[in-house]
């Protein structure tokens, strides 16, 4: 398949926020992936206090659409947020979540509490996937049905280390087209 | 997943709506939500959705109410309702009442999941969509399959594909038999907005004139002798994705003329209905004849042929890129090693020389099966000249396209040389030729024995 080369810019197109303190490694990590899988310019910003304001105190959890709702109201910086917090997460309908984005949104959340595995190197590739995932919902790619995509829907650790760490050609593709509306915005 | 089923949400709380839309958008349905049972009611005269979620608790009309004026107006729609800890008694109560299942919230992300696919097999199902679902899962499997494009002709189909594939023009592919316009039919479909929704094909040569109507738009019940149940056409399966007219140089004058109207007011009736069903798709038509011609002779309509070539793609025989050849040939080459598990390491120059040598009348299907054949006979690693002997069955190069007289001559030639084991004297009595004749040609065109 024939693709424009994106056109080059060093301008961060997202920011990695961190919610407290978030495990180096795991930072460091997502944001290789993010540029490299993906070919996003990444920042990480300085740490911000745990979101205290969207703790829901009989689920001992954080309520994931809270934070989003703050990352997007974060005017400075790069177009895209991405937000990275050790604590649990949940949504109104759903007893936890792995991650959350807005599709095609600004800003998406993702939590590292279920994603430890005995294997430090597991643990990492699940960070990152979920992370990558989710940044694919940020640029408006849906679910897909690959099942080797990491755009495909995972409910489970299971299926999730059962992916590697690729988009399908026809999420990829996308990916790019996404990204180059992006950036010819973005400049 | 298809994303021709529509959902509407309805919940007084905002941000139960907005997380329960989130979802399913993701997921690639069309999603409405509803912040009360009036509003929903409302909602659905204008459009009626597939799937209502509704949450028990709403002040007003409660999601009981609301279950029974749901089905009292759509008795085939499929609610879920949605409960906090503590009402699951009422669930019960609207499982008996109709509704088809209940979530209790907050729920797993697993339990949304497998609930989703449940509603859709069931209703896929009762919809006697058997045939679509299979084809969606067939679609899963084949789209990925790659497309080769090594030539500058279809570097240049490709180019097009990626361009006209994110807008929603109909495109029609113009090419002889076999040289792959379904599968640049689907690479559109993948690639573009309704990549999430379904593909549609309907080969419209293979049926008669009434039963490809009653496939195209549905009939409601009665509509003919045999109409026992009324049936959704294809039209309306299209809905949110593609519609694939394959062979549409097949289809009469008469149904261009409502093809036009439904394409032109994104909405028809099923045969024998009067309820105009709307549609949204993007159409793709294939032909290997000349429609231009056919307008001439007034078996295809001009307007029609205005309305479904917006973007052409002409996709050239393979005799004419021939550089594709090889590619394709090792394209499936290791499709059929996979699928048959044996070792096969590629072909011998010889076997090149053939294939390239031949004019390929059924275009890169007869190259598949030509290769299929080849790999199901081959007893070693290489593809040979001997896998390939029947490529010169008599009557297979009735197309010479664009091949001198020279090159033919040569294939043939060399073709019969090795069906024969390179026995001379075989070799020319089955090209009709005497043996110093034959002699003479091998030498002239430097044939060598492998
Ligand atoms: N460029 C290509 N790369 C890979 N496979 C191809 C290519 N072109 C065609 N094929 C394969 O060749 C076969 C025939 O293609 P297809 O069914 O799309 O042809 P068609 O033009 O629709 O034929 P018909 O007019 O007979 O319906 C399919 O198996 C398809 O996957
Ligand atoms: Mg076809
Ligand atoms: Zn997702
Ligand atoms: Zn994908």
């Amino acid at each position: 398949m024939h693709t424009n080369q994106s056109k080059q810019t060093d301008k961060a197109l997202l920011d990695l926020i961190l919610l407290g303190h978030v495990n180096e490694t795991a930072v460091s990590i997502v944001a290789a992936n993010l540029q490299a899988i993906m070919g996003l310019n990444t920042d990480i910003r300085p740490v911000l206090d745990k979101p205290d304001y969207a703790y829901v105190p009989g689920r001992n959890q954080f309520d994931a659409a809270k934070i989003i709702k703050t990352l997007c109201s974060i005017t400075d910086g790069a177009p895209l947020k991405l937000g990275l917090i050790e604590s649990d997460l949940c949504s109104p309908i759903l007893t936890f979540v792995y991650g959350e984005s807005q599709l095609g949104g600004k800003a998406a959340l993702v939590s590292l509490h279920r994603l430890s595995a005995e294997d430090p190197a597991v643990t990492y590739q699940r960070i990152a996937k979920i992370s990558l995932h989710e940044v694919g919902h940020l640029l408006g790619i849906k679910h897909c049905w690959k099942t080797t995509c990491l755009m495909k829907h995972s409910s489970d650790l299971e299926p999730l280390d059962s992916l590697s760490l690729y988009f399908c050609s026809a999420c990829e593709y996308e990916i790019k087209r996404h990204l180059e509306t992006l950036i010819n915005r973005d400049i | 997943m298809s994303s021709a089923m529509q959902i509407m949400v309805v919940d007084d709380e905002e941000n139960i709506c907005e997380a329960l839309a989130a979802w399913f958008q993701k997921d690639g349905y069309w999603v409405e939500t509803a912040g009360s049972g009036p509003e929903a009611l409302e909602r659905m005269q204008q459009k009626p959705c597939d799937v209502y979620l509704v949450d028990i608790k709403m002040p007003g009309m409660d999601g009981l109410e609301l279950l029974a004026r749901l089905k009292e107006k759509q008795p085939d729609v499929d609610v879920i309702m949605i409960t906090a800890h503590g009402s699951i008694q009422t669930a019960v109560e609207a499982m008996k009442r109709g509704a088809c299942d209940y979530l209790c919230k907050p729920f797993d992300p697993d339990q949304l999941s497998l609930l989703m696919e449940r509603v859709i097999a069931s209703k896929a199902l009762r919809d006697e969509n058997i045939a679509l679902r299979e084809q969606l899962a067939e679609q899963r499997e084949t789209i990925f399959e790659g497309f080769v494009a090594q030539s500058e002709t279809m570097q240049k189909v490709f180019s097009i594909i990626e361009d006209v594939a994110p807008s929603s023009a109909p495109v029609l592919i113009t090419g002889e038999t076999g040289v792959g316009k379904e599968l640049i039919a689907h690479t559109i479909h993948t690639h573009s907005e309704q990549s999430y929704g379904p593909f549609v094909a309907i080969n419209c040569g293979a049926l008669s004139e009434t039963l490809l109507e009653s496939e195209i738009f549905g009939h409601e019940r009665g509509a003919f002798t045999g109409a026992a149940k009324a049936r959704r056409g294809r039209l309306e399966m299209a809905n949110n994705g593609t519609l694939f007219l394959d062979e549409v140089g097949e289809i009469s004058t008469k149904m261009q003329v409502s093809l036009l109207r439904a394409l032109e007011e994104k909405k028809f009736e099923r045969l024998g209905g009067s309820r105009a069903i709307e549609t949204n798709f993007r159409l793709i038509s294939a032909t290997h004849q000349d429609l231009p011609q056919l307008i001439k002779e007034n078996q295809f309509r001009e307007d029609f042929f205005y309305r479904i070539n917006v973007i052409t793609v002409p996709v050239a025989p393979l005799r004419e890129r021939l550089e594709d050849v090889p590619a394709l040939a090792d394209h499936f080459l290791e499709r059929y090693v996979q699928e048959t598990g044996k070792r096969m390491e590629g072909f011998t120059q010889r076997a090149l020389g053939m294939l390239m040598s031949y004019s390929w009348p059924g275009n890169v299907r007869e190259l598949r099966n030509v290769i299929e054949r080849a790999v199901v006979i081959a007893r070693g690693r290489m593809i040979g000249a001997k896998e390939l002997t029947f490529l010169n069955t008599p009557g297979a190069e009735c197309q010479l396209g664009t091949l001198t007289l020279k090159e033919v001559e040569i294939s043939h030639v060399r073709a019969a040389l090795e069906a024969c084991n390179w026995n001379i004297s075989r070799a020319a009595k089955q090209l009709g030729i005497d043996r110093s004749t034959l002699n003479r040609k091998i030498k002239r065109y430097h044939m060598t024995r492998p």
